[in-house]
């Protein structure tokens, strides 16, 4: 246009000057993004909807007919749904209710996976909320380690935890030997409702106390010496300005923990058996049976209790999302009181009696299944433990499990995972932050994963991919590692999402519009603005990728039937059913590489908003 | 209302360049969003090497307008043209602009000198030179030399806008668009800053569209001027003219001072007539305000068909300056409310049969007062003809 302008040299100048190749190559880049989308829509769909999809088909197809028939006995079996079964089956609500109440109800299996979520859930929020408190309020040494330490339970696996609980709270446990040593007689706690509840707390409590420490440091203070100088004392002032920005994110951190304790499996099958089964055991064990129907329709069931919740926590989410910038948190006091006041020393002496119980909780399973790893039988010290690891990896015959290809597969698997997960993440996490009808549909669709059990994605993969599909004449199969690795993805990715989006969320967005005004490529602000910028974000939704597949047991299992695709997982629960001390050895390995590959990970990025 | 094109010549108006060539061009532009509507009908045309600013109130869709010309958003309504070429569907990359904005949005993982040669990664700089030469040349053009390797964040608010501007300037864009460049300055920087963009803004004769909400901003630089209101343009003409001519009550009272009375024209004091008369050099009409009987000059006045008579309501205005206290020639008594110590002037408020009046004065003023204005420094805004 101008042709006085300087401009005028420039003016048409990008599509006279690329030659060819850089033509092309302007192509993929300007349809990167959309070319990223379609294939993280491929791989969900693949390992993922489609599964799913054939375990709902499955629950509702009987002998080529469509029927709620199973659904039907489903609800109307006590055996599932307890005293709930005869509402079902058309008695009364009142006598429903009145048997309810009474002692002796009987809860069902579906009844009995809510109750024990919902007591974690508890134990869990109870067990967070003071930890929020000390890191949120208290300044002390190694306060910034003990906030980042709080994910590594999350990410711990969860096949390694029960080891850790069997080596704590079993008969011959730590407790056990602490409470003989002082003259107590042995507690039985294992296959208790107790433990379960306990080693869920474990695994959620940080998770509460993560979002609720967010939400607490994003209190501008302004707002609390506003409330004080209009003459609300220290306790209104928490409860009127403090509390209302606090609740929303404890909220959030219940919901998550409902629904990840809802749809448990490796803790309940290691601790509970089963005589304690949930759902999901109940599924597995269905499944195991050949009693593919009844198993996806409990699937269903289950399917439809989680993202019921995790809708809820979707919609709560987005409406109480608080993004605070530049606000003046409130000031931390030192952890040492300054004087010797009740008010002073009250909250303190709290958080001590905290420090002991949590210690309890958190320490004693590791501590305890290291300590099983190098105790004998007769109760020495010995490392009989690990030298079996390297007899094993020496003789092992093919069929048996050896340490050495688990710990490779467990890392290949991870490292494979991670670099699916994180472009699957980023779009994922790209596509959400955007403004447009239907967004929360899509962060709905693309969440998913979080919410449905594992069981019922394996189950799907096994009956569908793994077997093969028909499609137009040509036979799909997807084999074990690329199943198992396109699985991990896909439970890892919505951690990706999830550390990467807030930090796009609270760009400017005329950084983007800027470049983009300069002549960058939509794609191509992603990769020079956006990402640069949120980088420890991507670093640390790579760290839980890596992490999450490491740890991930209950896709895997059902995945890795060959004698090759097993991981560390696996094989702690392959040398379970033989003895402790194997598997706690095996359990101290993958502690180790899971714990050393999250930290370096994690190490290479930096502070970020998100999980 | 005045919209482009309907000027008639005269001095004050004259618009030598009317037939320019037009760099950008809106055409019945829209933009909805979700029902509510951000901007409506506008019809702009923005010449080639002009400053051009559009200016409002918040929410009067300046920076929406911005944005449909810059291609981060597409108008639901109407076409947009860059030198004839219809730009819909074009994405901001392609459209050869360089946009400032209110926050700088330098890029804070790159330093001074990456950030004026980002848009340099995407095309080559113009005359031939190399890319840091060109970096180096724009940082001197914007008095920022040898920072290249700074990071942003160590130079000051008024340096970042600077470096800011080098940037999008840096691939030579044909178009430059500034969205509130200076709102995050102090004043004094602000008036030293929108010199250098518009000293600038001459040696590249780059066209440049230029949004703010701070009307005295707006008359400063521009040569032409788009007040904006509920989305649409209500008067583009050059800074002048809307001040002194503006074409609707919004416009008088929203660019700087001014008193605005509606009125009644009324038969002459004379008698008989058509109650036109002449006051000194004008020809004048008598206009009943509130009880009172102002003449306004209704010679060199843009109104259309024909001459006021009796029974016609008229709106016109009077800027603060040009209603002189102690007048008692065409003016009327009004009690003093409220006095501003402005340093150079004291700005009075006045009222007068509940209406208020502004006028400028040297001291304070007490009690009643009476102020009065010449008929010709009457401006006529609208007249609604009596049937």
């Amino acid at each position: 246009m101008s042709d006085g302008s300087r401009g005028r040299e420039v003016a048409d100048a990008p599509e006279e000057r690329r030659d060819p190749p850089n033509r092309l190559l302007d192509l993929l880049e300007r349809r990167a993004l959309t070319g990223l989308a379609a294939a993280t829509v491929a791989i969900l769909v693949l390992v993922f909807y489609y599964p799913v999809g054939t375990v709902v088909v499955e629950s509702v197809l009987v002998d080529g007919a469509v029927t709620l028939g199973v659904f039907a006995d489903l609800l109307r079996d006590p055996f599932y749904f307890g005293e709930l079964a005869r509402l079902f089956a058309g008695e009364s609500p009142l006598a429903v209710a009145r048997s309810l109440l009474s002692p002796d109800r009987r809860l069902g299996i579906v009844g009995f996976t809510a109750y024990q979520a919902a007591l974690s859930t508890i134990a869990s929020v109870a067990l967070g909320l003071p930890a929020a408190y000390l890191l949120a309020r208290f300044e002390f040494p190694g306060r910034r380690t003990l906030r980042s330490l709080t994910i590594v339970p999350f990410v711990l696996p969860s096949i390694m935890v029960a080891v850790g609980y069997v080596a704590t709270f079993g008969r011959n446990g730590t407790l056990n030997a602490v409470l003989g040593a002082v003259g107590l007689g042995p507690v039985e706690l294992m296959f208790t409702l107790e433990a379960i509840v306990i080693a869920h707390a474990f695994y959620n409590a940080p998770l509460v106390a993560r979002v609720t420490t967010a939400a607490w440091e994003a209190v501008d203070a302004g707002a609390v010496e506003t409330a004080r100088s209009l003459g609300a004392g220290p306790v209104r002032a928490f409860l009127h300005v403090v509390a209302p920005q606090v609740y929303p994110a404890v909220l959030v951190g219940a919901a998550l923990t409902f629904v990840f304790t809802f749809g448990t499996f490796p803790i309940v099958l290691a601790l509970g058996g089963f005589e304690l089964a949930t759902v999901e055991v109940f599924v597995y064990r269905l499944a195991r049976d050949l009693n593919y129907a009844e198993a996806a329709a409990l699937a269903v069931v289950e399917l439809v209790i989680s993202l019921s919740v995790l809708g809820a926590y979707l919609r709560y989410e987005a409406r109480h999302t608080v993004t605070s910038r530049g606000v003046r948190p409130l000031p931390r006091r030192p952890l040492l009181p300054s004087a010797p006041t009740a008010r002073e020393l009250l909250p303190r002496l709290g958080l001590g009696v905290y420090g002991v119980v949590a210690a309890i909780v958190f320490l004693a399973p590791i501590a305890s299944m290291v300590l099983a790893s190098v105790t004998g039988g007769d109760g020495g010290l010995t490392l009989e433990h690990y030298r079996f690891l390297l007899e094993r990896q020496r003789t092992g015959a093919t069929f048996q499990v050896r340490p050495w290809p688990a710990v490779r597969n467990s890392l290949v698997f991870a490292a494979a995972s991670a670099l699916v997960a994180l472009p699957m993440g980023v779009v994922v996490a790209v596509i959400t932050t955007r403004e447009y009808r239907g967004r929360k549909l899509v962060d709905a669709v693309a969440m998913a994963p979080f919410a449905v059990s594992g069981i019922l994605v394996g189950l799907g993969l096994l009956r569908g991919l793994v077997f093969g599909v028909e499609v137009a004449g040509w036979r799909i199969a997807v084999a074990g590692s690329a199943a198992i690795v396109a699985a991990h993805a896909v439970a890892g990715y919505p951690f990706v999402v999830r550390t990467v989006a807030p930090g796009l969320e609270s760009l400017d967005r005329s950084l983007v519009e800027s470049a983009r005004a300069l002549g960058a490529s939509r794609a191509r602000v992603l990769r020079d603005v956006e990402l640069p910028l949120v980088w420890p974000g991507v670093v640390a939704g790579a760290a839980f990728a890596v992490a999450i597949s490491m740890g991930e047991f209950t896709a895997t299992v059902v995945l890795a039937t060959g004698a090759d695709a097993y991981t560390m997982p696996i094989a702690i629960e392959r040398f379970i059913g033989r003895r402790l001390g194997p598997a706690t050895a095996m359990g101290v390995v993958l502690l180790v590489v899971t714990g050393v590959s999250f930290v370096v990970i994690e190490r290479l990025g930096g502070e970020y908003d998100g999980i | 209302m005045g919209s482009e094109g309907d000027s008639p010549t005269r001095g004050l108006d004259s618009d030598p360049d009317a037939d320019a060539p037009v760099a950008v061009e809106l055409e019945g532009v829209g933009k909805r969003y979700d029902g509510t509507v951000a901007v409506e009908d506008v019809d702009l045309r923005i010449r080639e090497g002009e400053f051009f600013t559009l200016v409002g109130p918040s929410g009067c869709g300046k920076t929406t307008t911005l944005r449909l010309i810059a291609g981060f958003e597409e108008p639901t309504e109407g076409r947009i043209h860059f030198g004839g070429r219809d730009v819909s569907g074009v994405p901001p990359e392609a459209r050869n602009v360089g946009v400032v904005f209110q926050n700088y949005a330098l890029f804070p993982h790159m330093t001074v000198g990456e950030n004026v040669g980002y848009g340099l990664r995407f095309a080559d700089p113009p005359g031939g030179v190399g890319r840091e030469e060109r970096v180096r040349d724009l940082l001197e053009l914007v008095d920022l030399p040898g920072t290249a390797n700074r990071d942003p964040e160590s130079l000051s608010g008024g340096q970042q806008q600077r470096v800011a501007m080098a940037r999008a300037l840096a691939p030579g864009p044909d178009l430059l668009l500034l969205d509130e460049p200076m709102s995050a300055l102090d004043a004094r920087l602000r008036e030293r800053l929108r010199l250098q963009v518009r000293e600038i803004q001459r040696e590249l004769g780059i066209t440049t569209v230029y949004v703010t909400h701070d009307q005295e901003e707006a008359l400063s630089v521009s040569d032409r001027v788009a007040v904006m209101r509920g989305g649409t343009p209500e008067q583009v003409a050059p800074p002048r003219s809307v001040y002194r001519r503006p074409a609707s009550r919004f416009v008088a009272e929203f660019v700087g001072d001014n008193n605005v009375f509606e009125g009644v024209v009324v038969a002459g004091d004379g008698g008989g007539d058509t109650g036109i008369g002449t006051d000194s050099t004008a020809r004048t009409v008598p206009v009943d305000v509130g009880g009172e009987t102002l003449r306004v000059a209704v010679d060199g006045q843009e109104i259309v068909d024909g001459t006021p008579s009796p029974g016609d309501r008229v709106t016109f205005c009077v800027r603060p300056q040009h209603l002189r206290v102690g007048r008692a020639d065409n003016g009327l008594r009004a009690e003093v409310e409220s006095a501003e110590f402005l340093g150079e002037t004291t700005r009075v408020h006045l009222g007068w049969g509940g209406r208020e009046l502004v006028v400028r004065t040297e001291d304070p003023l007490d009690g009643t007062v009476l102020v009065g204005f010449a008929p010709e420094d009457a401006h006529v805004i609208e007249t609604t003809f009596d049937e």
